[in-house]
């Protein structure tokens, strides 16, 4: 689980560097919710590309969560990256008078997209490619919103667990007030990622090392110690949440099919 | 050396459920009940109908040792008097951790041969090479209708694997697949499928040897499987197919007294020269290390 920081830091700003310019970009636009992930992200992103170079959208809904806007505000400071804050309420707000629910998921699930809506706006007004934020964690055991939070251009952060970011968080010397709270998605006040999942991130980032990375069956994971009901739930996350990490399926129908073969890299041409 | 009048043959083209092997061992009993009813002296099952085929990673989860799997013993039992063919995921306990693409040939309780899919297909849409091992052999067993050979879809395609296994004397050759199929322009099913019949009807008549197709239907992760599965007769005479994209159960009754006949009236088999290709290709390969 213990990553080389300086390694790591190096490698990735160099991936956000490398990416940028064979797409003709300089820039870079991120959501910046006073979080660890957009945090480091953000962070990253200063140093490959220049303070000046990023853009950090402070998206909140209405008056809720002011700490953690003040912690996006102090880590924008830090770097000396520019900001912009937009509330999304009226527009979040607007849709739901017209499509009432009473679902807390749904609402969170829209604020989401909302903020997508707006970074994706962002990055055609200043050029800029979004950078994502979802970690490995939030990956494998799709805790994201997909077409919200999930969205993005590159994503720096998307082969580190939660607990890695956090090394990286120590190495970078992200403000502490940021290192220090509870993870959460944001979607509703109070909600921790912990407490909705079951599981800290220690336990779960140790199971998922185990299963993932070092392709342990359940077996090898109950003779570690690791409960039962723990491991299920984790694998259960991981297979219902495919979905979420590929492109829709496309029905193939002639000789050459978007997906199945006609496939070039990424880079293509840059 | 025959011990069927006719033979009656079923070709199972079913769709497996990927990566789930209870729901394809359900289908599998469920299958075999009725090629029973259907009085089948051999049913024919598609490639990795015990598992499903785009399975990526999931291959070790569905892996087994025909030796030591349980369900491999109830198949044994189950074709005491129901020769059968079925596709899995191999991994024997001597080659941990090395997976094959294989099909297994049971008939009188116990498994009569083992063929692991040589060319893997692993290009476009496919990619076979990544995540199992190929084979290296193309062997002939004694099935009890005469000396057979088993092929793996992509194995079929190439020139060959159909004649070793002419070469080596088989008189039935039974191919299992799970071949996507690609192309609208044709008048009926994929166009791709064509392929596949182009190569059954040249290879029953070229090596007068029976061949059976079977192929699976069904869709994974927007592939589109297209059947069509068929039986050739050793005279190049189409005697029955499936319909494409849709599961059937396909009947066919073989007469083993026309390989005979396909053999006097066409001598390939006797006026073959092994020896001759064997010969060439070593001359070929020597140039090819000049």
């Amino acid at each position: 689980m213990k990553i080389n920081g300086p390694f790591a830091v190096r490698i990735l700003t160099e991936f956000i560097r490398g990416e940028l310019s064979k797409f003709g970009f300089r820039k870079s636009v991120l959501g910046l919710s006073g979080g660890l992930d957009s945090s480091v992200c953000a962070a990253l992103a200063a140093r490959a590309l220049g303070p000046k170079n990023v853009l950090g959208l402070l998206l909140p809904y209405g008056e809720s969560f002011d700490a953690d806007r003040d912690d996006a505000g102090a880590v924008a400071a830090w770097l000396g990256i520019r900001t912009k804050t937009i509330d999304i309420a009226p527009m979040v707000d607007a849709y739901f008078e017209r499509c009432p629910t009473q679902s807390r998921v749904q609402r969170g699930n829209k604020m989401a997209r909302e903020r997508m809506s707006i970074l994706y706006d962002f990055s055609a007004r200043e050029h800029a490619l979004i950078l994502g934020t979802s970690n490995k964690t939030e990956l494998l055991i799709g805790y994201g919103t997909i077409h919200g939070d999930m969205a993005c251009a590159i994503n720096p952060l998307g082969d580190l667990y939660k607990t890695q970011v956090r090394q990286l968080a120590d190495y970078l010397e992200v403000p502490e007030g940021v290192r220090l709270k509870r993870p959460t998605a944001g979607l509703w006040a109070g909600q921790t990622d912990e407490d909705e999942l079951g599981l800290t991130y220690a336990e779960l980032d140790e199971i998922l090392l185990h299963l993932v990375d070092e392709r342990e069956s359940r077996e090898e994971l109950l003779a570690r110690g690791f409960e039962a009901k723990k491991i299920d739930r984790v694998a259960a996350l991981i297979r219902n949440s495919e979905f979420k990490r590929q492109l829709p399926p496309i029905a193939k129908l002639s000789s050459r099919t978007v997906g199945h073969d006609f496939l070039y890299p990424y880079d293509w041409d840059k | 050396m025959c011990y069927f009048d006719f033979m009656n043959i079923a070709l199972a083209q079913i769709a497996p459920h990927l990566g789930n092997l209870k729901k394809n061992w359900d289908l599998h009993l469920e299958t075999i009940a009725k090629a029973r009813k259907a009085k089948a002296d051999l049913l024919v099952f598609p490639e990795l109908s015990l598992t499903g085929y785009k399975l990526r990673d999931l291959v070790e989860s569905v892996a087994q040792d025909a030796d030591r799997a349980p369900r491999f013993k109830e198949l044994k039992a189950l074709s005491r008097d129901l020769a059968l063919v079925v596709g899995f995921i191999e991994e024997r306990g001597n080659e941990k951790g090395i997976f094959f693409n294989s099909a297994a040939f049971l008939a009188k309780g116990r498994i009569l041969h083992i063929h692991r899919k040589v060319f893997l297909p692993t290009f476009g849409m496919f990619e076979e090479g990544r995540f199992w091992a190929a084979g290296n052999h193309f062997g002939t067993f004694n099935a009890p209708f005469g000396p057979a050979g088993l092929m793996i879809c992509r194995d079929f395609l190439h020139l060959n694997a159909g004649y070793l296994l002419f070469a080596g004397g088989a008189e039935t050759m039974i191919t299992i697949s799970a071949a996507p199929g690609r192309g609208l322009a044709g008048e009926k099913g994929f166009g791709s499928s064509r392929m596949w019949e182009l190569m059954g009807e040249s290879l029953s008549f070229f090596t007068t040897s029976a061949q059976i197709y079977c192929n699976r239907v069904g869709m994974e992760d927007g592939m589109a499987f297209a059947g069509g599965s068929f039986v050739f007769s050793p005279r190049g005479k189409l005697l029955a197919q499936a319909p494409y994209f849709e599961e059937a159960l396909l009947l066919a009754e073989l007469d083993p007294a026309d390989v005979r006949k396909a053999r006097k009236t066409w001598p390939w088999k006797r006026d073959d020269k092994p020896e001759v290709t064997l010969t060439s290709l070593q001359r070929t390969l020597l140039r090819h290390e000049d």
